[in-house]
Protein backbone atom coordinates (compact mmCIF):
# COMPACT_ATOMS: atom_id res chain seq x y z
CA UNK A 1 0.00 0.00 0.00
CA UNK A 2 1.54 3.18 -0.67
CA UNK A 3 1.23 6.84 0.98
CA UNK A 4 -1.30 8.38 -1.20
CA UNK A 5 -3.47 5.85 -0.93
CA UNK A 6 -3.05 5.95 2.85
CA UNK A 7 -3.19 9.95 2.68
CA UNK A 8 -6.08 9.61 0.34
CA UNK A 9 -7.94 7.07 2.68
CA UNK A 10 -6.95 8.86 5.34
CA UNK A 11 -8.69 12.17 4.53
CA UNK A 12 -11.64 10.00 3.52
CA UNK A 13 -12.09 8.93 6.95
CA UNK A 14 -11.74 12.45 7.99
CA UNK A 15 -14.59 13.51 5.63
CA UNK A 16 -16.58 11.16 7.10
CA UNK A 17 -16.02 12.51 11.03
CA UNK A 18 -16.56 16.49 9.60
CA UNK A 19 -20.38 14.88 7.72
CA UNK A 20 -21.25 13.03 11.29
CA UNK A 21 -20.52 16.36 13.07
CA UNK A 22 -22.44 18.20 10.71
CA UNK A 23 -24.97 16.06 10.73
CA UNK A 24 -25.12 16.49 14.70
CA UNK A 25 -25.37 20.13 14.60
CA UNK A 26 -28.17 20.40 12.02
CA UNK A 27 -30.06 17.61 13.64
CA UNK A 28 -29.49 19.51 16.77
CA UNK A 29 -30.94 22.53 14.97
CA UNK A 30 -33.84 21.08 14.11
CA UNK A 31 -35.18 19.17 17.07
CA UNK A 32 -36.47 21.40 19.97
CA UNK A 33 -33.75 24.06 22.11
CA UNK A 34 -35.32 22.52 25.08
CA UNK A 35 -32.07 19.97 24.12
CA UNK A 36 -29.40 21.94 24.37
CA UNK A 37 -30.27 22.48 28.38
CA UNK A 38 -29.71 19.01 28.72
CA UNK A 39 -27.13 18.96 26.10
CA UNK A 40 -24.52 16.80 29.11
CA UNK A 41 -27.16 14.55 29.76
CA UNK A 42 -27.48 13.88 25.70
CA UNK A 43 -23.90 12.98 25.60
CA UNK A 44 -24.22 10.71 28.31
CA UNK A 45 -26.91 8.99 26.41
CA UNK A 46 -24.45 9.02 23.12
CA UNK A 47 -21.60 7.63 24.89
CA UNK A 48 -23.94 4.75 26.50
CA UNK A 49 -25.61 4.09 23.34
CA UNK A 50 -21.93 3.91 21.45
CA UNK A 51 -20.12 1.91 24.06
CA UNK A 52 -23.32 -0.63 24.24
CA UNK A 53 -23.09 -0.83 20.26
CA UNK A 54 -19.35 -1.32 20.23
CA UNK A 55 -18.99 -3.81 23.70
CA UNK A 56 -21.59 -5.61 22.16
CA UNK A 57 -20.45 -6.15 18.56
CA UNK A 58 -16.84 -6.46 20.23
CA UNK A 59 -16.56 -9.80 20.69
CA UNK A 60 -18.59 -10.77 17.51
CA UNK A 61 -15.89 -8.98 15.40
CA UNK A 62 -13.17 -10.80 16.87
CA UNK A 63 -14.83 -13.83 16.33
CA UNK A 64 -15.44 -12.65 12.62
CA UNK A 65 -11.52 -11.54 12.50
CA UNK A 66 -10.67 -14.77 13.93
CA UNK A 67 -12.46 -17.01 11.90
CA UNK A 68 -10.95 -15.07 8.87
CA UNK A 69 -7.10 -15.17 10.10
CA UNK A 70 -7.86 -18.85 10.53
CA UNK A 71 -8.96 -19.44 6.86
CA UNK A 72 -6.26 -17.23 5.40
CA UNK A 73 -3.65 -19.97 7.48
CA UNK A 74 -5.36 -23.16 7.38
CA UNK A 75 -7.63 -23.10 4.26
CA UNK A 76 -6.48 -24.86 0.92
CA UNK A 77 -7.52 -23.37 -2.28
CA UNK A 78 -7.63 -26.23 -3.78
CA UNK A 79 -10.12 -27.57 -1.04
CA UNK A 80 -12.09 -24.58 -1.61
CA UNK A 81 -12.18 -25.07 -5.26
CA UNK A 82 -13.40 -28.66 -4.61
CA UNK A 83 -16.21 -27.69 -2.76
CA UNK A 84 -18.23 -24.48 -4.14
CA UNK A 85 -18.98 -24.81 -8.09
CA UNK A 86 -17.82 -21.86 -10.40
CA UNK A 87 -21.28 -22.40 -11.95
CA UNK A 88 -23.67 -19.41 -10.76
CA UNK A 89 -26.59 -20.73 -9.56
CA UNK A 90 -24.62 -23.28 -7.54
CA UNK A 91 -21.86 -21.34 -5.96
CA UNK A 92 -24.69 -18.46 -5.26
CA UNK A 93 -27.09 -21.67 -3.42
CA UNK A 94 -24.02 -23.30 -1.74
CA UNK A 95 -22.91 -19.71 -0.72
CA UNK A 96 -26.19 -18.40 1.06
CA UNK A 97 -26.29 -22.13 3.20
CA UNK A 98 -22.59 -21.76 3.96
CA UNK A 99 -23.44 -19.82 6.96
CA UNK A 100 -24.33 -23.42 9.02
CA UNK A 101 -20.53 -23.85 8.52
CA UNK A 102 -19.21 -20.36 9.66
CA UNK A 103 -21.58 -18.88 12.36
CA UNK A 104 -20.67 -15.29 12.16
CA UNK A 105 -23.24 -12.33 12.25
CA UNK A 106 -23.12 -9.21 10.22
CA UNK A 107 -19.71 -7.69 11.69
CA UNK A 108 -17.94 -10.78 11.86
CA UNK A 109 -19.29 -11.90 7.86
CA UNK A 110 -17.23 -9.09 6.54
CA UNK A 111 -13.98 -9.75 7.04
CA UNK A 112 -14.62 -13.36 6.63
CA UNK A 113 -16.31 -13.13 3.17
CA UNK A 114 -13.38 -10.64 1.95
CA UNK A 115 -10.88 -13.49 2.92
CA UNK A 116 -13.07 -16.23 1.34
CA UNK A 117 -12.69 -13.99 -2.08
CA UNK A 118 -8.96 -13.60 -1.48
CA UNK A 119 -8.73 -17.51 -1.03
CA UNK A 120 -11.12 -17.88 -4.61
CA UNK A 121 -14.44 -18.22 -3.77
CA UNK A 122 -16.56 -17.10 -6.65
CA UNK A 123 -18.35 -13.78 -6.47
CA UNK A 124 -21.94 -15.60 -6.43
CA UNK A 125 -21.07 -17.40 -3.46
CA UNK A 126 -19.43 -14.48 -1.74
CA UNK A 127 -22.20 -12.35 -1.91
CA UNK A 128 -24.92 -14.48 -1.12
CA UNK A 129 -22.51 -15.84 1.76
CA UNK A 130 -22.26 -11.93 3.09
CA UNK A 131 -26.07 -11.52 2.72
CA UNK A 132 -27.81 -14.78 4.22
CA UNK A 133 -24.96 -15.80 6.97
CA UNK A 134 -26.18 -13.34 9.12
CA UNK A 135 -29.40 -14.92 9.42
CA UNK A 136 -28.83 -18.04 8.23
CA UNK A 137 -26.76 -19.45 10.75
CA UNK A 138 -27.80 -21.86 14.02
CA UNK A 139 -27.39 -18.53 16.74
CA UNK A 140 -29.66 -16.47 14.93
CA UNK A 141 -32.17 -18.73 13.81
CA UNK A 142 -32.33 -20.55 17.68
CA UNK A 143 -32.64 -16.61 19.12
CA UNK A 144 -35.30 -15.85 16.65
CA UNK A 145 -37.39 -19.33 17.31
CA UNK A 146 -37.10 -17.73 21.28
CA UNK A 147 -38.78 -14.99 20.00
CA UNK A 148 -40.73 -16.19 17.88
CA UNK A 149 -41.53 -19.58 18.37
CA UNK A 150 -41.09 -21.74 15.69
CA UNK A 151 -43.46 -20.19 13.63
CA UNK A 152 -44.11 -18.47 10.09
CA UNK A 153 -42.29 -15.50 11.43
CA UNK A 154 -38.44 -17.40 11.50
CA UNK A 155 -39.81 -19.81 7.94
CA UNK A 156 -40.17 -16.28 6.14
CA UNK A 157 -37.22 -14.59 7.61
CA UNK A 158 -35.14 -17.45 7.00
CA UNK A 159 -36.49 -17.68 3.76
CA UNK A 160 -37.09 -14.43 2.38
CA UNK A 161 -33.09 -13.95 3.92
CA UNK A 162 -32.04 -17.25 1.48
CA UNK A 163 -33.89 -16.24 -1.78
CA UNK A 164 -32.76 -12.13 -1.70
CA UNK A 165 -29.34 -13.31 -0.50
CA UNK A 166 -29.21 -15.91 -3.88
CA UNK A 167 -30.64 -13.48 -6.03
CA UNK A 168 -28.42 -10.55 -5.27
CA UNK A 169 -25.33 -13.58 -5.40
CA UNK A 170 -26.51 -13.97 -9.16
CA UNK A 171 -26.75 -10.45 -9.95
CA UNK A 172 -23.41 -10.35 -9.38
CA UNK A 173 -22.30 -13.61 -11.67
CA UNK A 174 -22.89 -11.41 -14.51
CA UNK A 175 -19.24 -9.61 -13.04
CA UNK A 176 -16.39 -12.03 -14.60
CA UNK A 177 -13.82 -9.80 -12.70
CA UNK A 178 -13.61 -9.95 -9.15
CA UNK A 179 -11.65 -6.81 -9.17
CA UNK A 180 -14.26 -4.94 -10.33
CA UNK A 181 -16.20 -5.33 -7.49
CA UNK A 182 -13.35 -6.17 -4.59
CA UNK A 183 -11.37 -3.86 -3.58
CA UNK A 184 -7.46 -5.36 -2.64
CA UNK A 185 -6.66 -6.38 0.72
CA UNK A 186 -4.74 -3.85 1.48
CA UNK A 187 -2.84 -5.53 4.59
CA UNK A 188 -1.82 -8.58 3.92
CA UNK A 189 0.25 -9.90 6.17
CA UNK A 190 3.53 -11.11 5.58
CA UNK A 191 2.40 -12.86 2.17
CA UNK A 192 6.39 -12.36 0.58
CA UNK A 193 7.52 -14.02 3.89
CA UNK A 194 5.28 -16.92 3.48
CA UNK A 195 4.40 -17.34 0.05
CA UNK A 196 5.66 -21.21 0.93
CA UNK A 197 2.17 -21.68 3.36
CA UNK A 198 2.50 -25.62 3.19
CA UNK A 199 6.21 -25.62 4.91
CA UNK A 200 4.73 -23.56 8.14
CA UNK A 201 3.92 -25.78 11.03
CA UNK A 202 0.70 -25.56 12.70
CA UNK A 203 2.19 -23.37 15.68
CA UNK A 204 3.31 -20.93 12.81
CA UNK A 205 -0.01 -21.30 10.96
CA UNK A 206 -1.86 -20.07 14.24
CA UNK A 207 -0.04 -16.98 14.80
CA UNK A 208 -0.35 -16.36 11.51
CA UNK A 209 -4.02 -16.05 12.19
CA UNK A 210 -3.75 -14.50 15.21
CA UNK A 211 -1.91 -11.56 13.82
CA UNK A 212 -4.45 -11.13 10.54
CA UNK A 213 -6.98 -11.39 13.23
CA UNK A 214 -5.37 -8.44 15.11
CA UNK A 215 -4.74 -6.38 12.15
CA UNK A 216 -8.64 -6.83 10.78
CA UNK A 217 -9.90 -5.98 14.15
CA UNK A 218 -8.72 -2.41 13.30
CA UNK A 219 -9.21 -2.55 9.65
CA UNK A 220 -13.17 -3.89 10.29
CA UNK A 221 -13.37 -2.31 14.15
CA UNK A 222 -12.69 1.30 12.56
CA UNK A 223 -16.13 0.60 10.79
CA UNK A 224 -17.61 -0.47 13.63
CA UNK A 225 -16.71 2.30 15.70
CA UNK A 226 -17.63 5.21 13.40
CA UNK A 227 -20.82 3.11 12.62
CA UNK A 228 -21.58 2.95 16.21
CA UNK A 229 -20.94 6.96 16.60
CA UNK A 230 -22.99 7.79 13.77
CA UNK A 231 -26.10 5.13 15.13
CA UNK A 232 -25.77 6.41 18.51
CA UNK A 233 -25.70 10.21 17.40
CA UNK A 234 -29.02 9.44 15.14
CA UNK A 235 -30.41 8.04 18.26
CA UNK A 236 -29.56 10.55 20.81
CA UNK A 237 -31.35 13.38 18.49
CA UNK A 238 -33.84 11.80 16.55
CA UNK A 239 -36.37 10.86 19.52
CA UNK A 240 -37.33 7.20 18.01
CA UNK A 241 -41.11 8.09 19.23
CA UNK A 242 -41.38 10.60 16.29
CA UNK A 243 -39.88 7.67 14.09
CA UNK A 244 -42.70 5.37 15.41
CA UNK A 245 -45.37 7.88 15.53
CA UNK A 246 -45.43 8.24 11.84
CA UNK A 247 -45.20 4.38 11.51
CA UNK A 248 -48.77 3.53 10.20
CA UNK A 249 -50.18 2.57 6.86
CA UNK A 250 -49.95 -0.22 4.37
CA UNK A 251 -46.44 1.45 2.95
CA UNK A 252 -45.22 3.80 5.73
CA UNK A 253 -45.05 1.51 8.48
CA UNK A 254 -42.60 -1.05 6.59
CA UNK A 255 -40.13 2.07 5.66
CA UNK A 256 -40.10 3.03 9.04
CA UNK A 257 -38.91 -0.52 10.44
CA UNK A 258 -36.22 -0.56 7.52
CA UNK A 259 -35.17 2.62 8.79
CA UNK A 260 -34.97 1.78 12.58
CA UNK A 261 -33.08 -1.32 11.19
CA UNK A 262 -30.32 1.34 9.57
CA UNK A 263 -30.39 3.26 12.75
CA UNK A 264 -30.51 0.83 15.31
CA UNK A 265 -27.49 -1.22 14.12
CA UNK A 266 -28.18 -4.17 16.03
CA UNK A 267 -26.22 -7.31 16.14
CA UNK A 268 -28.75 -10.35 14.17
CA UNK A 269 -28.02 -12.69 16.71
CA UNK A 270 -30.46 -10.62 19.08
CA UNK A 271 -32.40 -8.30 16.50
CA UNK A 272 -35.62 -10.67 16.86
CA UNK A 273 -35.88 -9.84 20.88
CA UNK A 274 -35.59 -6.18 19.85
CA UNK A 275 -38.02 -6.69 17.12
CA UNK A 276 -40.40 -8.62 20.07
CA UNK A 277 -40.85 -5.15 21.09
CA UNK A 278 -42.77 -3.76 18.29
CA UNK A 279 -45.24 -6.39 18.34
CA UNK A 280 -48.61 -4.81 18.77
CA UNK A 281 -47.87 -1.52 17.20
CA UNK A 282 -46.53 -2.56 14.01
CA UNK A 283 -47.74 -5.50 11.48
CA UNK A 284 -46.67 -8.61 10.62
CA UNK A 285 -44.93 -7.64 7.46
CA UNK A 286 -43.42 -4.60 8.60
CA UNK A 287 -41.27 -6.40 11.49
CA UNK A 288 -40.84 -9.34 8.85
CA UNK A 289 -38.91 -7.00 6.51
CA UNK A 290 -37.26 -5.16 9.64
CA UNK A 291 -35.49 -8.82 10.56
CA UNK A 292 -35.01 -9.62 6.82
CA UNK A 293 -33.26 -6.35 5.96
CA UNK A 294 -31.58 -5.15 9.28
CA UNK A 295 -29.18 -8.23 9.38
CA UNK A 296 -28.00 -7.26 5.39
CA UNK A 297 -28.20 -3.68 5.93
CA UNK A 298 -27.17 -1.39 8.42
CA UNK A 299 -24.92 2.00 9.21
CA UNK A 300 -21.73 -0.27 10.74
CA UNK A 301 -22.00 -3.30 7.91
CA UNK A 302 -22.37 -0.48 5.18
CA UNK A 303 -19.08 1.41 6.22
CA UNK A 304 -17.51 -2.07 6.80
CA UNK A 305 -18.41 -2.90 2.70
CA UNK A 306 -17.32 0.17 2.14
CA UNK A 307 -14.04 -1.26 3.28
CA UNK A 308 -14.78 -4.44 1.32
CA UNK A 309 -16.30 -3.60 -1.95
CA UNK A 310 -16.13 -0.79 -4.46
CA UNK A 311 -18.73 1.93 -3.96
CA UNK A 312 -21.14 1.05 -7.23
CA UNK A 313 -21.35 -2.97 -5.50
CA UNK A 314 -22.46 -1.26 -2.57
CA UNK A 315 -24.81 0.40 -3.96
CA UNK A 316 -26.20 -2.95 -5.15
CA UNK A 317 -25.85 -4.60 -2.17
CA UNK A 318 -27.50 -1.93 -0.18
CA UNK A 319 -30.50 -1.67 -3.09
CA UNK A 320 -31.38 -4.82 -3.99
CA UNK A 321 -31.64 -6.26 -0.19
CA UNK A 322 -34.10 -2.80 0.40
CA UNK A 323 -36.71 -3.28 -2.48
CA UNK A 324 -37.05 -6.44 -2.41
CA UNK A 325 -37.70 -6.16 1.84
CA UNK A 326 -39.69 -3.50 1.21
CA UNK A 327 -41.77 -5.54 -1.28
CA UNK A 328 -41.89 -8.46 0.87
CA UNK A 329 -43.74 -6.37 3.97
CA UNK A 330 -45.88 -4.74 1.70
CA UNK A 331 -46.67 -7.83 0.29
CA UNK A 332 -47.56 -9.08 3.90
CA UNK A 333 -49.62 -5.87 4.65
CA UNK A 334 -51.64 -6.35 1.62
CA UNK A 335 -52.18 -9.28 1.57
CA UNK A 336 -51.58 -11.33 5.21
CA UNK A 337 -52.97 -8.37 7.30
CA UNK B 1 4.28 4.71 9.44
CA UNK B 2 6.52 2.00 10.27
CA UNK B 3 5.05 -1.60 10.38
CA UNK B 4 6.94 -2.04 13.27
CA UNK B 5 6.01 1.28 14.76
CA UNK B 6 2.17 0.65 13.67
CA UNK B 7 3.01 -2.80 15.64
CA UNK B 8 3.51 -1.54 18.53
CA UNK B 9 0.89 1.21 18.92
CA UNK B 10 -1.57 -1.91 17.94
CA UNK B 11 -0.43 -3.48 20.81
CA UNK B 12 -0.70 -0.37 22.91
CA UNK B 13 -4.36 0.10 22.00
CA UNK B 14 -5.84 -3.59 22.90
CA UNK B 15 -3.94 -3.45 25.86
CA UNK B 16 -5.31 -0.54 26.92
CA UNK B 17 -9.01 -1.67 25.34
CA UNK B 18 -8.31 -4.77 27.91
CA UNK B 19 -7.39 -2.52 30.68
CA UNK B 20 -10.39 -0.44 29.85
CA UNK B 21 -13.17 -3.33 29.99
CA UNK B 22 -11.53 -5.16 32.56
CA UNK B 23 -12.40 -1.82 34.69
CA UNK B 24 -16.27 -1.90 33.35
CA UNK B 25 -15.70 -5.95 34.30
CA UNK B 26 -14.70 -5.26 37.69
CA UNK B 27 -17.54 -1.99 38.56
CA UNK B 28 -19.89 -4.13 37.36
CA UNK B 29 -20.72 -1.86 34.78
CA UNK B 30 -20.66 -3.94 31.77
CA UNK B 31 -24.60 -4.14 32.52
CA UNK B 32 -25.15 -0.67 32.06
CA UNK B 33 -24.31 -1.45 28.03
CA UNK B 34 -25.00 -4.75 27.70
CA UNK B 35 -27.82 -7.51 28.20
CA UNK B 36 -26.79 -10.41 31.05
CA UNK B 37 -26.58 -12.60 28.42
CA UNK B 38 -23.87 -11.50 26.11
CA UNK B 39 -21.43 -10.28 29.78
CA UNK B 40 -19.60 -14.30 29.47
CA UNK B 41 -19.35 -13.64 25.61
CA UNK B 42 -17.75 -9.93 25.98
CA UNK B 43 -15.80 -11.48 29.05
CA UNK B 44 -14.31 -14.05 26.36
CA UNK B 45 -13.64 -10.86 24.58
CA UNK B 46 -11.74 -8.88 26.41
CA UNK B 47 -9.39 -11.69 27.27
CA UNK B 48 -9.10 -12.75 23.90
CA UNK B 49 -8.19 -8.76 23.19
CA UNK B 50 -5.71 -9.26 25.89
CA UNK B 51 -4.19 -12.33 23.60
CA UNK B 52 -3.73 -10.13 20.45
CA UNK B 53 -2.20 -7.77 22.79
CA UNK B 54 0.44 -10.11 23.37
CA UNK B 55 0.71 -11.42 20.28
CA UNK B 56 1.50 -7.65 18.56
CA UNK B 57 4.14 -7.60 20.83
CA UNK B 58 5.40 -10.67 20.41
CA UNK B 59 5.59 -9.53 16.77
CA UNK B 60 7.18 -6.12 17.18
CA UNK B 61 10.17 -8.22 19.36
CA UNK B 62 10.73 -10.64 16.93
CA UNK B 63 10.54 -7.67 14.24
CA UNK B 64 13.07 -6.08 15.86
CA UNK B 65 15.61 -9.21 16.42
CA UNK B 66 14.79 -9.77 12.89
CA UNK B 67 16.06 -6.88 11.24
CA UNK B 68 19.11 -6.14 14.05
CA UNK B 69 20.30 -9.82 12.25
CA UNK B 70 19.54 -9.01 8.12
CA UNK B 71 19.93 -5.10 8.62
CA UNK B 72 17.18 -4.91 6.26
CA UNK B 73 14.02 -3.52 6.54
CA UNK B 74 10.72 -4.80 5.59
CA UNK B 75 8.82 -1.54 6.39
CA UNK B 76 8.91 -0.51 3.24
CA UNK B 77 5.91 -2.54 1.39
CA UNK B 78 3.08 -2.61 3.60
CA UNK B 79 2.78 0.25 6.45
CA UNK B 80 -0.75 0.75 7.08
CA UNK B 81 -2.68 3.61 7.73
CA UNK B 82 -2.52 4.84 11.03
CA UNK B 83 -6.16 6.58 10.58
CA UNK B 84 -7.46 2.66 12.13
CA UNK B 85 -5.14 3.38 15.16
CA UNK B 86 -7.05 7.35 15.70
CA UNK B 87 -10.27 5.51 15.37
CA UNK B 88 -9.69 2.86 17.74
CA UNK B 89 -8.73 5.53 20.76
CA UNK B 90 -12.31 6.78 19.91
CA UNK B 91 -14.03 4.60 22.59
CA UNK B 92 -11.40 4.63 25.10
CA UNK B 93 -11.22 8.39 24.79
CA UNK B 94 -15.31 8.21 25.28
CA UNK B 95 -15.39 5.75 27.58
CA UNK B 96 -12.83 7.80 29.99
CA UNK B 97 -14.19 11.65 29.69
CA UNK B 98 -17.27 11.51 29.31
CA UNK B 99 -18.66 9.90 32.87
CA UNK B 100 -20.80 6.68 32.55
CA UNK B 101 -24.13 6.51 33.27
CA UNK B 102 -27.00 3.92 32.44
CA UNK B 103 -30.14 5.03 30.35
CA UNK B 104 -32.43 7.49 31.93
CA UNK B 105 -34.74 10.09 32.16
CA UNK B 106 -32.82 11.58 29.01
CA UNK B 107 -32.69 8.42 27.22
CA UNK B 108 -36.58 8.07 27.61
CA UNK B 109 -37.55 11.24 26.12
CA UNK B 110 -35.29 10.40 23.45
CA UNK B 111 -36.14 6.66 23.06
CA UNK B 112 -39.85 6.79 24.10
CA UNK B 113 -41.95 5.10 27.01
CA UNK B 114 -44.51 2.57 26.78
CA UNK B 115 -47.06 1.24 29.64
CA UNK B 116 -48.73 -1.30 27.57
CA UNK B 117 -46.53 -3.78 25.37
CA UNK B 118 -45.94 -6.63 24.21
CA UNK B 119 -42.07 -7.01 24.59
CA UNK B 120 -41.94 -10.58 24.85
CA UNK B 121 -43.74 -13.68 22.62
CA UNK B 122 -47.04 -14.11 24.37
CA UNK B 123 -46.41 -17.96 25.26
CA UNK B 124 -44.02 -17.56 27.76
CA UNK B 125 -46.23 -15.57 29.94
CA UNK B 126 -48.44 -17.80 31.39
CA UNK B 127 -45.98 -18.09 34.44
CA UNK B 128 -47.13 -13.88 35.45
CA UNK B 129 -50.41 -14.72 36.47
CA UNK B 130 -49.27 -17.01 39.38
CA UNK B 131 -46.42 -15.10 40.73
CA UNK B 132 -47.54 -13.01 43.98
CA UNK B 133 -48.25 -9.32 42.98
CA UNK B 134 -45.68 -7.93 45.19
CA UNK B 135 -43.17 -10.08 43.28
CA UNK B 136 -43.69 -8.57 39.96
CA UNK B 137 -41.33 -5.98 38.60
CA UNK B 138 -42.39 -2.92 36.11
CA UNK B 139 -42.15 -5.12 33.05
CA UNK B 140 -44.16 -8.03 34.24
CA UNK B 141 -47.17 -5.55 35.37
CA UNK B 142 -46.30 -4.10 31.59
CA UNK B 143 -47.05 -7.63 29.97
CA UNK B 144 -50.09 -8.86 32.09
CA UNK B 145 -51.61 -5.36 31.36
CA UNK B 146 -50.90 -6.14 27.47
CA UNK B 147 -51.57 -9.62 27.00
CA UNK B 148 -54.85 -9.51 29.92
CA UNK B 149 -58.48 -8.68 28.45
CA UNK B 150 -60.05 -9.09 31.67
CA UNK B 151 -58.36 -5.83 33.96
CA UNK B 152 -60.89 -6.33 37.55
CA UNK B 153 -58.76 -8.48 38.95
CA UNK B 154 -55.73 -6.55 39.05
CA UNK B 155 -57.25 -3.58 40.89
CA UNK B 156 -56.62 -3.56 43.92
CA UNK B 157 -53.78 -5.81 44.44
CA UNK B 158 -50.65 -4.99 45.83
CA UNK B 159 -47.57 -3.96 43.87
CA UNK B 160 -44.07 -2.92 45.34
CA UNK B 161 -41.69 -2.06 42.41
CA UNK B 162 -38.05 -0.57 41.64
CA UNK B 163 -37.71 2.15 39.02
CA UNK B 164 -35.90 5.42 39.02
CA UNK B 165 -38.52 8.54 38.51
CA UNK B 166 -39.39 9.92 34.85
CA UNK B 167 -41.33 13.09 34.56
CA UNK B 168 -43.63 13.40 32.12
CA UNK B 169 -45.46 16.26 30.72
CA UNK B 170 -48.59 14.29 29.50
CA UNK B 171 -49.09 13.33 33.18
CA UNK B 172 -51.62 15.62 36.02
CA UNK B 173 -49.95 17.01 38.78
CA UNK B 174 -48.91 14.68 41.32
CA UNK B 175 -48.15 11.92 39.42
CA UNK B 176 -44.62 10.66 37.60
CA UNK B 177 -43.57 7.18 36.59
CA UNK B 178 -41.92 4.74 38.05
CA UNK B 179 -39.63 3.72 34.89
CA UNK B 180 -36.97 0.89 34.21
CA UNK B 181 -35.31 0.29 30.66
CA UNK B 182 -35.55 -3.13 28.71
CA UNK B 183 -32.55 -3.97 27.01
CA UNK B 184 -33.11 -6.96 24.36
CA UNK B 185 -29.02 -6.52 23.31
CA UNK B 186 -27.41 -3.08 24.22
CA UNK B 187 -27.98 0.31 25.11
CA UNK B 188 -29.03 0.83 21.74
CA UNK B 189 -31.99 -0.98 21.57
CA UNK B 190 -33.12 -0.02 25.74
CA UNK B 191 -36.93 0.79 24.88
CA UNK B 192 -38.24 2.34 28.53
CA UNK B 193 -41.67 0.53 30.24
CA UNK B 194 -43.57 2.62 33.07
CA UNK B 195 -45.93 2.78 35.45
CA UNK B 196 -47.87 6.24 36.70
CA UNK B 197 -47.52 6.52 40.01
CA UNK B 198 -50.07 8.82 42.00
CA UNK B 199 -48.27 10.45 45.47
CA UNK B 200 -49.50 13.30 46.87
CA UNK B 201 -45.90 14.24 47.82
CA UNK B 202 -45.19 13.15 44.00
CA UNK B 203 -42.70 16.87 43.65
CA UNK B 204 -40.39 15.71 46.01
CA UNK B 205 -38.91 13.07 43.85
CA UNK B 206 -35.81 14.21 41.60
CA UNK B 207 -36.00 12.58 37.98
CA UNK B 208 -34.03 9.76 37.78
CA UNK B 209 -34.03 8.92 41.80
CA UNK B 210 -34.01 5.46 42.34
CA UNK B 211 -37.28 4.56 44.66
CA UNK B 212 -38.96 1.76 45.86
CA UNK B 213 -43.24 2.10 45.41
CA UNK B 214 -45.83 0.44 47.40
CA UNK B 215 -49.72 0.60 46.81
CA UNK B 216 -52.52 -0.80 45.28
CA UNK B 217 -52.77 -1.05 41.84
CA UNK B 218 -55.42 0.53 39.63
CA UNK B 219 -56.43 0.79 35.71
CA UNK B 220 -55.96 4.13 33.85
CA UNK B 221 -56.21 5.04 30.45
CA UNK B 222 -52.56 5.92 28.76
CA UNK B 223 -52.00 6.79 25.12
CA UNK B 224 -55.41 5.10 24.61
CA UNK B 225 -54.41 2.26 25.86
CA UNK B 226 -55.45 0.56 29.88
CA UNK B 227 -52.41 1.00 31.43
CA UNK B 228 -51.15 0.45 35.09
CA UNK B 229 -51.25 2.88 38.02
CA UNK B 230 -50.01 2.74 41.30
CA UNK B 231 -51.67 4.71 44.53
CA UNK B 232 -48.99 4.51 46.59
CA UNK B 233 -48.59 3.95 50.10
CA UNK B 234 -44.90 4.61 50.93
CA UNK B 235 -42.20 5.35 48.92
CA UNK B 236 -38.48 5.35 49.77
CA UNK B 237 -35.20 6.06 48.17
CA UNK B 238 -32.96 3.48 47.15
CA UNK B 239 -29.92 3.15 45.50
CA UNK B 240 -29.67 2.18 41.82
CA UNK B 241 -29.41 -1.26 41.17
CA UNK B 242 -26.41 -3.73 40.20
CA UNK B 243 -28.47 -4.10 37.24
CA UNK B 244 -30.22 -1.30 36.39
CA UNK B 245 -32.10 -2.80 33.01
CA UNK B 246 -35.13 -5.60 32.78
CA UNK B 247 -34.44 -8.24 30.33
CA UNK B 248 -37.25 -9.20 28.06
Amino acid sequence: MTSTTASRRASRTVIWLILLFVLIIVLASIVPSSLFLNLVSRLNLFATVFLGIFIEAMPYLLFGTLISGLVEAFLDRDLMARFISKRPVPAAITGALMGLVFPVCECGVIPLTRRLFHKGLPLPAGIAFLLAAPVFNPIVIFSTSAAFGWGPMLWWRVGLSLLIAIIVGLVFAVEQDPSNVLRPILLSVHDHEHTHNETLSFGDKLQQALLICADEFFEMGRYLILGAMLAAGLQTFIPQTSLLAIGSGQIFSVLVMLALAIILSICSTVDAFVALSFVGTFSFGSILSFLVFGPMVDIKSTLMYLQVFHRKPVAYLILIPFLMSLLAGMAFNYFAP
Amino acid sequence: MPQRLYRSFQALLLLALFLFLMGKVFNNQLLWYINQRFVILTQIGIVFLAILAQRLFTEVRLARERNQVEEHDHDHDHAPSPVNLWIMLIPLLIGILIPAKPLDSAAVSAKGLTTSSALISSNSNSRLFETESEQRNILDWVKLFYFEKDLNPFIGQKASVVGFVYRDESLSEGQFFVSRFILSCCAADGYAVGIIVNAPQADTFEKDTWIKVTGSVDVVSFDGKPSPLIRAETIEIVPQPDQPYLYP
